[in-house]
């Protein structure tokens, strides 16, 4: 109930800032972009792969969404319909990447130092989340999507169908076959590991 | 692998992988670029008019005319290529001024709806008149009907009538001091007659 009544509030609360944007005050805008850019960038950074450097993503969304929300509904809320918006953003990017065959350096990433462990532990620690990043990338795009939005971004269902227009049980098919697939690819890790 | 573990190790692999670098866009910067854009899509198709314009008058002039002489030829092409430049330049003045009327039209758009989201004057301070009116109101009721101080309730009825004797508190105040002034009058025929009356009966 009282998670209920949070959520209206906050939507209640998001439209009023989309309100005052529509009526031409610049501010309400600036409010959106610094409430929801760090989510969005950290989106299109998995999504991309960890490329970092996502500065021209985040641009192009908010540029999106600056023509778009004079027709935003409300159906749905903000943070949903901007997470939607990358994901498409993110969708050309790599289908532009893709034609024009430049592939992303696998070894981009650069790893945070791992603190409390001797060397070795590190490097072996900074080769196995190298590995995993590696198969998360290697997936298709519409199963790391699934991934990416459920275990790292952390979303519900109905928010992750709602973002990407699919039923809950094609999410949870498309889950259990990129699990299948990261199964694949990272049992010998798991076992050596176990 | 369990989901809990992936979710673990997928997190972490995350973690690891270090924070996205970007820089938060400003509406105004965006609005900047939007006109840029909007800028380059009205002067293409005007530059690609201007185009085929030219070449189209340069087909007519090859099989309308005997070919000229070279230094005929050179006025004709100078004299075609300013022909061109002032065009040019009057389409893309053109173009400056629809822009700039887009902008203005824009701004005015602004301010008129800054202006319907400011309440009017007049409105507010009957509204906040009425609104003491209503609060003394109250409050001499309270010492009326709950505290039952009677003079101290007069006192606060008659400063209504004399502070706002035209809103509609002030009728209720008059209202209330004459129910005062018939409860007094009431009370006073009552100890007289009391006053009358034998005590051992």
């Amino acid at each position: 109930m009282a998670s209920n009544m949070a959520a209206m509030a906050k939507k209640s609360e998001e439209l009023a800032l989309v309100e005052r944007f529509r009526r031409g005050d610049d501010s309400a805008f600036d409010g959106i972009v610094e409430k929801h850019s760090a989510a969005i960038a950290a989106l299109a950074n998995r999504l991309l792969g960890w490329p970092q450097d996502v500065e021209d993503i985040v641009q192009d969304v908010f540029v999106a969404a600056f023509t778009g929300l004079k027709t935003f509904r409300g159906d749905c809320h903000l943070r949903t319909w901007l997470f939607t918006i990358t994901i498409n953003r993110c969708r050309s990017y790599r289908y532009r990447r893709i034609l024009r065959l430049r592939r992303t350096p696998l070894d981009d990433a650069v790893p945070a130092p791992a603190r409390g462990r001797n060397a070795e532990e590190a490097a072996m620690a900074t080769e196995t989340f190298d590995r995993i990043r590696r198969a998360v990338r290697a997936l298709p795009a519409k199963y790391r999507e699934v991934v990416v939005l459920r275990y790292l971004q952390q979303l519900e269902t109905n928010e992750i169908c709602e973002i990407l227009g699919i039923s809950p049980n094609t999410m949870q098919v498309r889950l259990n076959r990129a699990r299948k697939h990261l199964r694949e690819d990272l049992a010998q890790l798991i076992e050596g590991k176990s | 692998m369990s989901d809990e573990r992936l979710k673990e190790l997928l997190q972490r692999a995350d973690e690891t992988a270090g924070a996205p670098v970007f820089r938060q866009p400003h509406a105004s910067e965006i609005r900047r670029q939007m006109s840029r854009r909007r800028l380059k899509i009205a002067a293409l198709p005007a530059a690609a008019v201007l185009l085929i314009g030219a070449g189209l008058a340069t087909i007519c002039l090859r099989s309308t005319h005997k070919p000229p002489q070279p230094q005929q030829r050179i006025a004709t092409v100078e004299a075609q290529l300013l022909q061109l430049q002032a065009q040019t330049d009057a389409v893309l003045k053109l173009v400056h001024e629809v822009l700039e009327k887009d902008r203005q039209e824009e701004q005015l758009t602004a301010l008129e709806a800054e202006l319907a989201s400011i309440p009017d004057a007049a409105e507010e301070i009957e509204r906040q008149v009425d609104k003491t009116a209503f609060v003394m109101l109250y409050r001499a009721d309270r010492l009326y009907k709950q505290l039952r101080q009677t003079d101290s309730a007069v006192e606060a009825y008659k400063e209504i009538i004399q502070l706002f004797p035209e809103n509609q508190w002030a009728d209720v105040a008059r209202e209330r001091l004459s129910q005062i002034q018939e409860h007094r009058i009431n009370n006073s025929k009552t100890k007289g007659v009391k006053k009358c009356e034998p005590r051992n009966v």
